[in-house]
């Protein structure tokens, strides 16, 4: 019992290190620009099919299971809106960012825990390159800024997906739909969703790379690494997701 | 940077369409309004919006032409809404439009109704302050609505009343309905009238198939000529019987007998006037004794 609560606030500890190292590395020059939009296109561009489609099916799914209840009451024309509003506020960035910690957090453990494991991080070390800035801050820096850009676009797709879902059983336009959920969505939707999301973005980049970095020694712990990054940033997007939600409601209330 | 450029162009293509999406929507969120280019503004002004908000929807002859760009509070019971209008429908909305506020269905949003005037000819300008029309509030409905709910209570209270007194009362109706002893004596009455009318009818067919005289009288057309043709007898004999008496006046021998009767008619008569007389007499001093 001791062990375990020894070893759960080491774990803490480090992770906590680790992020006081990021910002330390992040703000000190040389920036690894390369090797940064390198990242930014390997999270941001090919994550963008996985979530548009995840985000057009969350928003036509979701039309259609809130229908019936709001045909209920009459009050089909709500549905565009209701829609928009949850999908923009919650849904979206959660699932983009779920569907995020499953790509990129498992990707980055993988990868950085391989490397370790094959002691490629430390050849690096050697050849006067800082590990820490080329593999650390640049993944961590590029989950960080392309999670809130995937969920912009997943925005427009899951909306769309919603007009898509509305059509089935209503008639409206496109510029009809956008206009009744354009009622709808108000700032207070947009900005603190997107806001959490650079927060996501950052747990993802951080726990992967923590998970990559710490790996121990041994081809297992390659595996392990990698599935206990996308268990823990999972976790923690939740986690975050509730302060947010919490921080926002006492804000703005 | 060579290797690199395949994919940087995509890697820029991205990010840019990220940015400009998210510029759009807050652009779009921002304005939260007409999405159509080219608008003009106009003013009304209302007691009360009724809950009106920024970003409600205009109508005119039931299209969505605009939305509601401001709502400011002038004094205290004045509030000037500013809405911003499609100029393609400048040229149909007149200077004596008025402005309404109404509700889009019973839980929908609050939405601005432009009806068209009669008689102006000339066009809105940009900012022209048009008339407007109190909105019916939900609260005035139901203060309508309390009123006649107040008078279903008075006529059901009433109701009330008057079923209480039929079944309690002494009146006829109430008896009619509630008095067992008058429902049996009702009954009984019923009973006589139904034998009463059971042997008028017994009688009727009696009447018109009957042997009797009095059924004959009603119905035998042979026993009806047969009494004419005795009447027609009568008459003629009658006549023979007068002129026998004439005869017989005449006659000597009766001659003294009418005579007689003749004189004792006149004594009579004579004898009714002075009783008359009398009796005119005692009237009067009837009277006279009343008034003394």
């Amino acid at each position: 019992m001791l062990a375990y609560l020894r070893s759960t606030f080491n774990d803490t500890g480090s992770v906590v290190l680790f992020t006081g190292r990021f910002f330390k590395e992040a703000v000190g020059r040389p920036f690894e620009w390369n090797e940064f939009i390198k990242q930014c296109y390997a999270t941001g561009n090919k994550s963008l099919p996985l979530v548009g489609i995840t985000g057009f099916i969350m928003g036509l799914v979701l039309t259609i299971q809130s229908r019936p209840t709001l045909a209920r009451f009459g009050a089909e024309t709500m549905l565009p809106g209701m829609v928009a509003v949850s999908l923009v506020r919650e849904v979206i960035p959660v699932v983009t960012a779920l569907i995020c910690a499953g790509k990129i957090s498992s990707g980055i453990g993988a990868e950085l825990g391989s490397m370790k494991v094959t002691e490629q991080i430390d050849a690096m070390e050697v050849s006067a390159i800082n590990p820490y800035k080329y593999l650390v801050v640049t993944r961590i820096m590029a989950a960080t800024l392309m999670i809130p850009l995937l969920t912009i676009f997943s925005d427009f797709v899951g909306v769309f997906g919603g007009f898509v879902g509305f059509n089935i059983h209503s008639e409206a336009n496109l510029s009809r739909y956008f206009s009744l959920v354009l009622t709808s969505v108000d700032f207070i939707d947009m900005v603190p969703a997107t806001i959490k999301t650079f927060f996501f973005g950052f747990a993802i980049g951080l726990i992967g790379c923590y998970k990559g970095f710490t790996a121990a020694n041994g081809t297992a712990s390659v595996g392990i690494a990698a599935n206990s990054a996308v268990v823990a940033a999972s976790f923690s997007i939740f986690i975050i997701d509730l302060l947010a939600v919490q921080l926002t409601d006492f804000l703005t209330t | 940077m060579k290797d690199e450029s395949g994919y940087l162009w995509k890697l820029g293509m991205f990010v840019t369409i990220g940015v400009i999406l998210l510029v759009v929507a807050i652009y779009f969120i921002g304005k939260q309004k007409n999405l159509f280019g080219a608008t003009f503004h106009l003013q009304a002004q209302f007691k009360s919006v009724g809950g009106l908000k920024v970003g409600n929807n205009v109508r005119f002859a039931g299209i969505n032409v605009g939305t509601v760009d401001e709502i400011n509070l002038i004094t205290d019971t004045s509030v000037l809404v500013i809405f911003v209008i499609k100029d393609e429908v400048q040229q149909f909305i007149k200077k004596d439009a008025r402005a309404s506020i109404g509700s889009d269905g019973l839980m929908g949003d609050k939405v601005i109704t432009i009806s068209p005037g009669t008689f102006s000819n000339s066009r809105v300008k940009n900012n022209d302050v048009i008339t407007s029309k109190t909105p019916i509030e939900m609260e005035d409905v139901m203060l309508s609505m309390k009123s006649s709910v107040d008078n279903a209570g008075i006529i059901t209270g009433q109701l009330a009343k008057f079923t209480t007194n039929m079944n309690n009362g002494k009146g006829a109706l109430a008896k009619l309905i509630s008095d067992e002893a008058f429902a049996n004596s009702l009954k009984g009455t019923l009973v006589n009238l139904e034998t009463a009318t059971g042997q008028f009818a017994k009688f009727t067919v009696k009447m018109n198939n009957g042997k009797g005289a009095l059924a004959k009288l009603t119905t035998d057309e042979e026993f009806g000529k047969t009494l004419d043709s005795t009447l027609d007898n009568l008459k003629t004999s009658t006549k023979g019987l007068s002129e026998n008496m004439e005869a017989a006046k005449s006659n000597i021998l009766l001659r003294g007998f009418f005579n007689k009767k003749k004189k004792a008619e006149a004594k009579k008569n004579a004898e009714l006037q002075k009783l008359k007389e009398k009796k005119l007499k005692a009237a009067a001093d009837s009277i006279k004794v009343e008034k003394e």
